[in-house]
C-alpha cells in the first residue's frame, strides 16, 4: 500500500518554523502570523502494520513530534515543496534505512517534502514573493499534493545519431557546437572531425561528450594552457619590476630547458617549484602519475619514534554550483577536496575554508535579476559546507569570509583540506595489462551529469533556471565509509593507483587510471535504470572512487568493502591497446586512442597584456560592509573544529574565545602519541589585488607565512598550493592573471618558498560584472605543537610591540627584511619572551588589537610612536614579557589587565 | 585483566577513532565493528555481531556522530532503533544486569535517551513526557568550548570527581538541547542523576543539563566530548581540559573484577 504521513513538532518544538518565519519576515517584508511547517513522506509498498511500527519510531519522535495521516489546511496559503527527481535525499534515504531496521526485507520506497502553511495576512502575491524565494528550482519544486507516486521516467533516451559528422565543413562546426550545447569550441570540434575521418568512421554521440567533458576547462585547464604567443606591459611606475620578472621567468625556463614548451599560464603557475626542485630546495616532494593532491613527506614522532609520512593537501573550488545552488554546491566542494588526498590514501584531518561574498546585508528586493541574494548563498553555503564537513568527521578549524563587491559577479567558495598516512602503506605502481578497476561507494544517478563542461560555460540569467541537473548533494556517511576504509593499511597496500570520481564520472576519472582500458559501462551501479550509455559515461557523482589492483587482490579488496559497508564492482580492466573502450551490453560504444584524448583539443592562443598599475594610495574597503573574524563568530562555530582529537588551536581564544586564530593547527592522525602537527594558512587580499594583482599575490604569499610564524612555526620550509580565481579571458584581461602569477614567482624564488599545486577557476564574471582578480596562497608545513603559541593577549604589563616591514620603492615585500623579522620573532617566541603574535591584515594595527585584546577581555594603553604602515601585511604585532631589541621593533603601548571580569571591557 | 570496551561503528559515527584511543589510553580494551546495511543479510549478520560482543564486553560505547545524517529530521534514531531490536535489548539489558557500564557521547547520548536507557536505565520506557535532546536555541550547530561542573559523583563513571568541579569540555552539535519536564528534572536531581551541568549554556537545556546518569549510574550520556582532548590540544583556551570518564570507568573494573 502507499500512504502520506505528516509529521509536525509539537507547539513547544517549532523553532524550525519559528525561524523560517522570521526569515521570511524579515527577508520578504512579510507579516505572517503563524508558520506551520509540516514533514511530508510519501510511503509506497508500506503494510498497515509496518506503518505503525514506524510511525514513532522512523519518521516522528513520541516526547516531540504529531504524525497524521492527514492535514487540515482549510482555506489557508500554504507551499509544498519537494526535491527534483534525482536529487540526492537524505532525509528520504536514511528513512528508507530506519525502515530496514525493523523490517529488513521491505520492499519499499519513501519520498520526503516540506509543507508549509500560512496564517496571517498572506496575499498571493506574498505567497509568489515566499515561493520565488523559497524554491531554488536548480534543486527543488513545487509539489503537486493531489498526486501520490513515486514513477520515474525509466524511459531509456536512445543515443542521438551523428552520421555525416564527418562531412561537415569548417564553417558549420559553430553551429554545431551550439545545437549540441558542447563546452569545446569549433576549433575543438575541427580537431574531433580530423581524428574521426582519421578513423575512418563517424563518432557516436557518447564519444563526443567524452571528449567534450575531457577537454573542459573544469578538466583540462584549457585556459590556463592557452599559449600566450605576445605578452606586452604597459607604461607605469611597475614597468620596469614586470620586465624584470618576465625575464627571471624566462631565464629559468632556459635553465630547465623548457624554451621550447607553449608559454602558457599553467607553465609560470609551475615553473617555481620545477626551478627550486632541482636547486636542491625541494627535496621533499613525493612525485608520482598520480597527482590529485600536493604530496611531501614528512616526519612524524609517533610514541617518541620517528615515522616517515606523506602529508598532502588541496583546495578546491564550486563557485559556480555554489552560485547557484549554495548548499549542494559547498558541500561537494568539501567532498571533493577531500577525496582527492583520500584517492591519495591519505586520511584526511584538517580543513580550511576561504569564500567571498559581495554585500550580505542587503536587502533581498534588489537582488539581481537570474541570482540568489547574497545573504541566501552566503549562509546556505555555510551550512553545506559545515554540515558535510561535520557529518564526515573533519575538523575546520580556519573558516573565514572575505567581502569585496566584485564577488556578486560569482561566489568564491574554497576549500582546502590536508591528510596524512605512512608512507610505507602506500604504494604507488603503473597499471599493467590484466590489473581490473573497481569502482566503490555511491552510486550513478541522472544528477551529476554535465557538472565539469557546466561549470566551464558561461553563467548568464537564464542559469538558475537552466542547470538543473548540474548540482548535485552530497551524501557524507558514504564519503565517511570510504575515509574508514582507506585507513587501513592492508587495504591501502593493495592499491596500485586510484582516482576520485570529481568532475567528469566514468570517463575521466577510470579514464585517467591507465593508457589502455576496457571500460564496461553496464555494470557500473545505478540508482535507478534507464540511464543511457553517454548518461553512465559522464555523470559525475559524489562518494565514488575508482582503484587499480592487480587481478589476484581484487577479491581481497572486495572483501574489505563489503566489510565496511561499501559497495564495490569490477567494471573495468587494463589493456595494453592505448586505447579507451566503453562497451555496453557487449556492444562497443567509445573507442579512442589515448593519444587523441590527452591532445586536449586544439591549441588555443592568446595575447596578454599588462595594464598599468596606478600608484599606491591607501586602500578603501568601499563596496560592501567589511565583517570582521569577530563578526563572523556565528558562522564560523557552526564547523565543527575538535573532532579528531587533533586541535592545538581552537578557532577562538583565550578565556571568552574570542581571539581568532590566524591558523590552522592539527597533530597528525596516528594511532599512537604525537606532537607533530600541520600548521596552514591563506593570505590573499581582494581590494590589494583589484588595485595590482601582482603585489596581491606577493603579498598572498608574504601574508601566509607572517601567520605562520606569528603561530611559533618556522616558515622556511613552507609549501604552497594556490587558488586563482579570475574573470573570464578577454582580450583586455589575460594580463590579470599573468601578473599574479609573476608577483607569486618572484616571491618563490626570492624566498625558495615553491608552489607545488593549485586549482584555478577562470569564469567569475556576470554579464558586466568580474570577480577581483583572486590568488590565495595557501601555505603549510610541520611544527612540534608543544611550539604553538596563540594571539590572544596574556598578560598585564606586557609591552606591545609593531615589528614593521617597509615595503620597497615599488611597495613590493622587501624580502630581507622580512627574513630578519620573522627570524627575529621566531626566535623571541622560542625564548619565551614574546606570548602573543599577531599577523596584520587589511584591518590594520588597530583592528589587531582589538582582535588580541578580546579573548582574555584585556585593556591597553598605546603610547605615541611612529608606527605608519603602508602595506600592513608582512608586519606584526606582538605581546613581549620584556625589552625586544630589533631594528624594525616599535615599541607602541602597554598591555593592562582588564578590571571586571567580563568580556565586556568598558561597561 | 583490561576491560573491554565495545564501540559499534554506525553509518555517519564519526567520533569512534578518537573515542576508541581515550579508551585505549586509559588502559581499555577496544574493540569495534561496523554496523553493515546494504543488503537485509546485512542488517541480520551486524545484529547477530553486536550481539556477540556486547555479550563479551564490560563497557559499551556509542560514540558520537551522525547516525544516518540526523535523518529523517532528528538525531540518533538510526542507532536508536538497532537499540530497540530485540535481540540488541536483550543483550544490552544481560550487559547492565552483569554489572556492565554504558557510555554515550553526543550522538551517542541522543540514541540513549531517545531509546529511553537514559534516564530510566531500561528500555521501552519512553512516554511522551520523557526528556529529549533537540535542536539548540540558535537553531544552528554549535561548535566551542564550554565550562562543565561536575552536579553529581554517584557513578562508576564519575569516581574520581567531586561535587562541583569544573571541566572546560569541547562541544559540537545541532541537537543538544536537553528538554525535560519540571517534576521529571526534580527527581533526577534528587536522586543524583543529573551529571553535569553548563556553566554557560550554550544550547538552551533545561537546568544546565549537560550530563545524565541512570539510576544506578551505570549508564552515562554527554552532549560534550570528553575524549576529544589530550595534552597539547586546546592550548589557546584556559581552564581544566581533561575529563577522565574512561580512566574511572576502567578502574572501575580493576577493582571489581567479577563483571
Amino acid at each position: 500500500m502507499d500512504y502520506r504521513i505528516y509529521v509536525e513538532k509539537k507547539p513547544r518544538f517549532r523553532v524550525e518554523a519559528e525561524s523560517l518565519k522570521r526569515e521570511l519576515n524579515e527577508s520578504l517584508s512579510l507579516a505572517i502570523e503563524d508558520l506551520r511547517f509540516v514533514n511530508v513522506y510519501d510511503l509506497f509498498g508500506f503494510s498497515a502494520e509496518l506503518l505503525e511500527a514506524c510511525r514513532y519510531s522512523v519518521f516522528g519522535e513520541i516526547v516531540t513530534d504529531t504524525v497524521t495521516d492527514s492535514y487540515e489546511i482549510g482555506d489557508r496559503k500554504y507551499l509544498a515543496v519537494e526535491f527534483l527527481p534525482g536529487q540526492f535525499d537524505q532525509r528520504a534515504s536514511s528513512a528508507v534505512d530506519c525502515v530496514h531496521l525493523i523490517e529488513p526485507d521491505a520492499e519499499i520506497d519513501i519520498r520526503s517534502s516540506r509543507l508549509l502553511v500560512f496564517e496571517g495576512d498572506v496575499s498571493d502575491s506574498d505567497l509568489q514573493t515566499i515561493r520565488h524565494y523559497y524554491i531554488n528550482a536548480v534543486e527543488s519544486r513545487e509539489k503537486d499534493l493531489s498526486v501520490l507516486s513515486n514513477k520515474l521516467d525509466v524511459d531509456v533516451r536512445p543515443l542521438a545519431s551523428l552520421s555525416g559528422f564527418t562531412a561537415m565543413e569548417v564553417g558549420e562546426y559553430e553551429d554545431f557546437c551550439k545545437k549540441w550545447g558542447l563546452a569545446m569550441n569549433a576549433d575543438d570540434l575541427g580537431e574531433v572531425v580530423t581524428y574521426f575521418l582519421k578513423e575512418g568512421r563517424d563518432p557516436s554521440e557518447t564519444e563526443l561528450r567524452i571528449l567534450d567533458t575531457y577537454w573542459s576547462d573544469h578538466c583540462r585547464h584549457t585556459t590556463f594552457t592557452t599559449e600566450l604567443t605576445e605578452i606586452t606591459v604597459d607604461e607605469s611606475f611597475m614597468k620596469r619590476e614586470f620586465e624584470e620578472s618576465l625575464q627571471l621567468f624566462h631565464r629559468l625556463r632556459k635553465e630547465l630547458g623548457r624554451e621550447k614548451k607553449p608559454l602558457c599560464l599553467m607553465e609560470l603557475a609551475t615553473i617555481g617549484a620545477r626551478y627550486l626542485r632541482k636547486i636542491g630546495k625541494l627535496d621533499d616532494l613525493e612525485q608520482s602519475e598520480e597527482n590529485n593532491a600536493c604530496s611531501i613527506f614528512i616526519n612524524v614522532d609517533v610514541d617518541g619514534n620517528t615515522e616517515k609520512w606523506l602529508l598532502q593537501f588541496k583546495n578546491e573550488t564550486h563557485n559556480h554550483p555554489t552560485e547557484i545552488e549554495p548548499f549542494g554546491g559547498a558541500s561537494t566542494c568539501l567532498g571533493g577536496a577531500i577525496r582527492d588526498p583520500l584517492s591519495g590514501r591519505a586520511y584526511v584531518y584538517q580543513a580550511m575554508r576561504v569564500t567571498g561574498a559581495a554585500d550580505i546585508t542587503k536587502a533581498v528586493a534588489e537582488t539581481l535579476h537570474g541570482k540568489l541574494p547574497q545573504k541566501v548563498i552566503s549562509s546556505k553555503a555555510a551550512q553545506g559546507y559545515s554540515s558535510y564537513g561535520n557529518q564526515i568527521g573533519l575538523a575546520a578549524t580556519h573558516v573565514r569570509e572575505i567581502f569585496h563587491p566584485g564577488y556578486l559577479a560569482k561566489r568564491l567558495e574554497v576549500g582546502a583540506v590536508v591528510g596524512a598516512v605512512r608512507a610505507d602503506n602506500v604504494r604507488r605502481e603503473s597499471p599493467a595489462a590484466g590489473d581490473v578497476i573497481l569502482l566503490l561507494g555511491g552510486r550513478t544517478g541522472r544528477d551529476g551529469i554535465g557538472g565539469a563542461t557546466g561549470s566551464s560555460k558561461e553563467h548568464t540569467e537564464e542559469s538558475l533556471e537552466s542547470c538543473g541537473s548540474e548540482v548535485q548533494k552530497g551524501n557524507a556517511p558514504e564519503e565517511r565509509k570510504i575515509q574508514r576504509l582507506f585507513r587501513r593499511p592492508e587495504v591501502t597496500r593493495l592499491i596500485k593507483k586510484s582516482n576520485d570520481f570529481g568532475a567528469g564520472g566514468v570517463s575521466v576519472a577510470i579514464g585517467e587510471l591507465a593508457d589502455g582500458l576496457d571500460i564496461y559501462l553496464d555494470r557500473v551501479p545505478v540508482k535507478y535504470s534507464g540511464l543511457n550509455a553517454t548518461e553512465l559515461a559522464i555523470s559525475e557523482s559524489q562518494e565514488r572512487m575508482a582503484v587499480v589492483v592487480e587481478s589476484k587482490d581484487a577479491e581481497a579488496f572486495k572483501a574489505y568493502c563489503r566489510r565496511d559497508n561499501i559497495e564495490v564492482t569490477h567494471v573495468a580492466d587494463v589493456t595494453d591497446s592505448a586505447r579507451m573502450r566503453m562497451y555496453f551490453h557487449g556492444t562497443l560504444i567509445a573507442d579512442l586512442s589515448r593519444e587523441f584524448i590527452d591532445s586536449a583539443g586544439a591549441r588555443h592562443f592568446a595575447k596578454a597584456h599588462i595594464l598599468p598599475v596606478m600608484p599606491y594610495t591607501e586602500i578603501k574597503r568601499e563596496g560592501c560592509p567589511q565583517l570582521t573574524a569577530i563578526d563572523q563568530q556565528a558562522m564560523i562555530e557552526m564547523f565543527d573544529s575538535t573532532i579528531g582529537r587533533s586541535t592545538v588551536l581552537m578557532p577562538y581564544g583565550g578565556k571568552y574565545q574570542k581571539t581568532p586564530v590566524q591558523v590552522s593547527v592539527q597533530k597528525l592522525p596516528v594511532d599512537g602519541f604525537t606532537n607533530t602537527a600541520s600548521i596552514m594558512a591563506y593570505g590573499f587580499d581582494p581590494y590589494l589585488s583589484e588595485w595590482s594583482p601582482y603585489h596581491g599575490a606577493a603579498y598572498s604569499v608574504i601574508e601566509a607565512c607572517t601567520k605562520i610564524v606569528c603561530a611559533g612555526a618556522e616558515w622556511g620550509n613552507m609549501r604552497f598550493s594556490y587558488q586563482e580565481y579570475f574573470e573570464r579571458m578577454t582580450a583586455d584581461s589575460w594580463g590579470k592573471p599573468l601578473s599574479a602569477l609573476l608577483g607569486a614567482l618572484r616571491m618563490q624564488v626570492e624566498l625558495g618558498l615553491p608552489s607545488i599545486g593549485g586549482k584555478d577557476s577562470m569564469s567569475g564574471t556576470f554579464e558586466d560584472i568580474n570577480v577581483p582578480p583572486t590568488l590565495i596562497a595557501f601555505g603549510i608545513t610541520t611544527v612540534d605543537a608543544r611550539d604553538i603559541i596563540s594571539p590572544e593577549l596574556k598578560r598585564s604589563g606586557s609591552l606591545l610591540y609593531l615589528v614593521r616591514h617597509s615595503p620597497d620603492a615599488n611597495q613590493m615585500p622587501d624580502c630581507d627584511q622580512l627574513r630578519q623579522n620573522w627570524a627575529f620573532v621566531s626566535r623571541m617566541i622560542k625564548d619565551g619572551r614574546i606570548l602573543s603574535a599577531w599577523a596584520l591584515d587589511g584591518s590594520g594595527i588597530e583592528g589587531g588589537l582589538t582582535m588580541m585584546a578580546a579573548g582574555n577581555g584585556m585593556e591597553y594603553r598605546l603610547i605615541e610612536a611612529d608606527c605608519e604602515l603602508t602595506i600592513p601585511f608582512g608586519s606584526m604585532l606582538v605581546e613581549a614579557n620584556s625589552q625586544l631589541d630589533s631594528p624594525n621593533a616599535i615599541l607602541i603601548g602597554e598591555v593592562k589587565g582588564c578590571s571586571v571580569d567580563s568580556p565586556r571591557m568598558k561597561d | 585483566m583490561k576491560p573491554i570496551a565495545y564501540l559499534p561503528v554506525f553509518p555517519g559515527t564519526n567520533c569512534d577513532y578518537d573515542t576508541a584511543k581515550a579508551f585505549r589510553v586509559a588502559g581499555a580494551e577496544v574493540c569495534t565493528s561496523i554496523f553493515r546495511n546494504l543488503t537485509s543479510q546485512d542488517v541480520f549478520s551486524s545484529i547477530d555481531e553486536m550481539r556477540d560482543n556486547i555479550d563479551r564486553c564490560q563497557i559499551l560505547v556509542f560514540s558520537g556522530g551522525f547516525s544516518a545524517g540526523d535523518e529523517p529530521d532528528g538525531s540518533g534514531k538510526f542507532i536508536a532503533n538497532v537499540i530497540n531490536n530485540h535481540v540488541i535489548a536483550d543483550a544490552i539489558h544481560a550487559l547492565l544486569d552483569r554489572g556492565g557500564l554504558i557510555l554515550g557521547i553526543c550522538n551517542g547520548f541522543q540514541a540513549l535517551v531517545k531509546s529511553g536507557l537514559l534516564p530510566y536505565g531500561r528500555l521501552g520506557l519512553v512516554t511522551e513526557d520523557s526528556p529529549t535532546l533537540f535542536r539548540n536555541d540558535v537553531n544552528r550547530h554549535v561548535s566551542r568550548m564550554v565550562t562543565t561542573k561536575v552536579a553529581s559523583v554517584s557513578s562508576p563513571w564519575l569516581s574520581s570527581f567531586h561535587l562541583g568541579e569544573e571541566h572546560t569540555i569541547a562541544i559540537s552539535h545541532g541537537e543538544g538541547k536537553f528538554v525535560v519536564s519540571d517534576e521529571l528534572a526534580q527527581s533526577l536531581f534528587d536522586h543524583n542523576q543529573v551529571a553535569f551541568q553548563y556553566v554557560d549554556n550554550p544550547n538552551g537545556s533545561s537546568f544546565n543539563i549537560e550530563g545524565i546518569i541512570s539510576p544506578d549510574g551505570h549508564i552515562l550520556g554527554k552532549m560534550g566530548h570528553s575524549e576529544r582532548w589530550e595534552p597539547g590540544l586546546f592550548k589557546n583556551i584556559p581552564g581544566n581540559l581533561c575529563q577522565p570518564i574512561f580512566r574511572n570507568a576502567v578502574d572501575y573494573f580493576s577493582s571489581t573484577p567479577n563483571t
